[in-house]
């Protein structure tokens, strides 16, 4: 057993890193700047504990390994990546491998970053500070992309280590984008990751963030939407729990007008945790957010979402509704949700709802008593617990690539192999 | 194929069945009639293998089989179909893929032949004709949003299409306008054969005019305490169930 990890602990390992680490920012200069400012607020910074609110249902215990004494080596990509989009790109621990990345006309990339404000927690701040390389997509102005683009972000490692991971991406006024996020790996690698986008007047996101490393990967991830503009964004999060999973998301919704829609679904089976941490920023009259989100959690597995809704003094004519339905499979399994409401203002709609439920004895019977096994019975009541989000997928790669991908997830568990191994 | 010897069972430690003693041939299609709250639901339910419908004493053997041993996705792969009183809905599966899930494990355990999906859909979509049932409704969610009369024709329509030995129908006449209850005694009628045995759960005698039984039993107090031929439905019409139980006041709607 690892001895207890302390808030001092994390941060004195992130500042041995950064602090150490003075050869790579002679290796990508566009970065200094990012890496310096990052690390005064770090050095500012306090790492979560037992104690922190936010941090209730997550222990970084699983970090009493060492990784974040240790980054991930370079390595190579691998060869079976799935094609998602019609274009890609491979980051591998948090690197850019160019010679399998390509991107349509209109889309500029740099391997820079830039992003400081709404990036608060520790782990978003390390990211910062520690960064050797990362990617800033620019969408020009008036430009509807041609072609969906995907980002892998994939980490390798067999020994405790960590990765700092970095996209930004910018759509310029009046452009679209469909964007695929991929988040794959194997072995005990934490990728820490930030995703910064910003949306101006007139721009549409598609946003996908699919998040599937291997079970014994660690994974703490910050998405920043920024609304700018009067814009949309769709954002659908497909989420599988793992040794250790959080995601802080937070959208700051900053001009009159902008919408933000924000589907996902997260599971987790034998022993995963995952932890999403919503926040959306109303900050100015008139926007409009709406929030599906449905969980499950099997065996010994943990899922919590958290979904605060803040409307500012101001935001008036907000509309904004968070739903949260999550189904327990056996008793073994937790769940723990919360919206969280924080209205300074009185003409405002806001709607939220959560539950927790269970598999229902008379749907298992139905199926059993048509001569469907109680296993398959069970995994295809799971699968239709979150159909309704899969069927509103609107890119065919993605729902291609999710219903399989889901009905793996919620199929027996996998507990038996993974004591073996 | 079914042999129901002294069966006693308990619905949540509660003892409703207490004796019963029954056997179909294959061939034979038998009424089992009785007041509400004299057993019936509770023998469907009991054969088919619901939760807290527990055999307490005697035994039910199905092709040689003991019920009692087996899961209710096994009883139903050896060929016993159970026709719900209340089908219940399950948004989010569609029917499509409810019906393959349970074609390929009932003909797999029986070793016919496996339907691929194209064959499945086609068969699938006549079938939903033959109950006059819209082919749209295999998209829907199972029996979401269905009307009362068209969740029994979908129960009708995976009986047909599973082709069971032995179907059970638990007061699929319950709630059904005449036109709803001739089109599913049709489909009722198509499946007589010599090879399958048929058992009607039924309240009013209003469904043997269209589906005309070998046997009538009436069940009362978890026993059945009259057999005969399909006449004894037409006495019991006129008479009312009070003529055997021996409650004049025993009638059509007492709740149990």
């Amino acid at each position: 057993m690892s001895a207890l990890l302390s808030p001092e602990d994390l941060k004195r390992q992130a500042l041995a890193n950064v602090q150490d680490a003075t050869e790579s920012k002679a290796e990508n200069p566009a970065l200094t700047a990012l890496r310096d400012s990052s690390l005064a607020a770090l050095k500012a910074a306090v790492f979560p504990g037992r104690k922190t609110e936010q941090w209730k249902y997550t222990s970084l215990q699983p970090l009493a390994d060492g990784h974040l004494n240790r980054r991930a080596a370079a390595a190579a990509t691998p060869a079976d990546l799935p094609g998602l989009g019609d274009y890609r790109l491979v980051l591998v621990n948090g690197r850019l491998d160019e010679s399998s990345s390509a991107l349509p006309d209109g889309v500029t990339l740099k391997r820079e970053a830039s992003r400081l404000e709404g990036l608060t927690t520790p782990f978003a701040l390390y990211n910062g500070a520690a960064l050797d390389d990362a990617v800033t997509l620019e969408v020009a102005a008036n430009t509807d992309v041609a072609g969906t683009v995907q980002v892998i972000h994939y980490a390798d490692g067999d020994q405790p280590a960590h990765c700092n991971t970095r996209l930004e991406v910018v759509l310029g006024t009046g452009s679209r984008m469909t964007l695929i996020e991929q988040y794959l790996g194997r072995g005990p690698v934490l990728t820490n990751a930030v995703t910064a986008i910003e949306t101006r007047d007139n721009a549409h996101l598609s946003h996908y963030r699919l998040q599937s490393e291997a079970r014994d990967s660690l994974h703490i991830g910050t998405l920043l939407l920024r609304q700018s503009g009067v814009s949309r964004i769709d954002s659908y999060q497909l989420m599988a729990g793992s040794r250790l999973r959080r995601n802080d998301v937070r959208a700051f919704i900053d001009k009159s007008g902008a919408e933000l829609n924000m589907n996902g679904i997260f599971v987790a089976r034998d022993r995963t945790h995952i932890d999403n941490q919503l926040c959306v920023e109303h900050r100015v009259p008139d926007c409009t957010s709406n929030q599906v989100y449905r969980g499950l959690a099997g065996e010994k597995g943990k899922a919590i979402l958290n979904g605060r809704i803040h409307i500012h003094p101001g935001a008036s004519g907000t509309l904004a509704e968070l739903s949260n339905k999550n189904l327990l499979l056996n008793p073994g399994a937790e769940i723990d949700t919360k919206p969280e409401l924080e209205i300074y203002n009185d003409d405002v709609k806001c709607a939220h709802g959560a539950t927790v439920g269970q598999l229902d004895a008379g749907q298992q019977f139905y199926l059993q008593a048509r001569g469907v096994p109680l296993a398959e019975a069970k995994r295809m009541l799971s699968l239709g617990f979150v159909n309704e989000l899969v069927m509103a997928l609107p890119d065919q790669a993605v729902a291609d690539w999710a219903q399989p991908w889901l009905a793996g997830e919620l199929g027996q568990s996998r507990g038996a192999d993974e004591e073996a191994a | 194929m079914l042999e129901i010897r002294d069966l006693h069972a308990a619905v949540a430690g509660e003892p409703i069945l207490k004796g019963l003693n029954l056997t179909v041939n294959a061939g034979e299609v038998h009424a089992i009639m009785g007041p509400n709250g004299s057993g019936k639901s509770t023998l469907a339910n009991v054969l088919a293998g619901k939760d807290n419908y527990e055999i307490t004493g005697g035994e039910a053997l199905f092709e040689g089989k003991s019920l009692g041993d087996l899961e209710p996705e096994e009883r139903a792969q050896l060929g016993l179909f159970l026709a719900f009183q209340y089908p219940v809905e399950i948004p989010g599966v569609s029917n499509m893929e409810f019906l393959k899930a349970a074609l390929e494990a009932t003909r797999k355990a029986q070793g016919k032949e496996e339907w691929d999906s194209v064959t499945l859909l086609r068969k699938a979509r006549e079938t939903c004709k033959q109950v006059d049932l819209d082919p749209q409704f295999l998209k829907r969610g199972v029996n979401e949003g269905f009307s009362g009369g068209e969740k029994k024709r979908n129960e009708i329509m995976q009986m047909l299409l599973m082709e069971p030995k032995l179907a059970l129908l638990d007061e699929t006449d319950s709630g059904l306008d005449i036109d709803a209850l001739q089109t599913v005694a049709r489909g009722v009628n198509s499946l007589r054969s010599p090879e399958r045995g048929i058992v009607l759960v039924t309240h009013y005698q209003r469904l043997l005019d269209y589906i005309v039984p070998d046997f009538v039993h009436v069940l009362s107090n978890g026993q059945i305490i009259k057999s005969g031929g399909k006449e004894l439905a037409h006495e019991l019409e006129e008479h009312g169930y009070g003529w055997l139980t021996g409650d004049r006041n025993d009638g059509k709607d007492q709740s149990a």
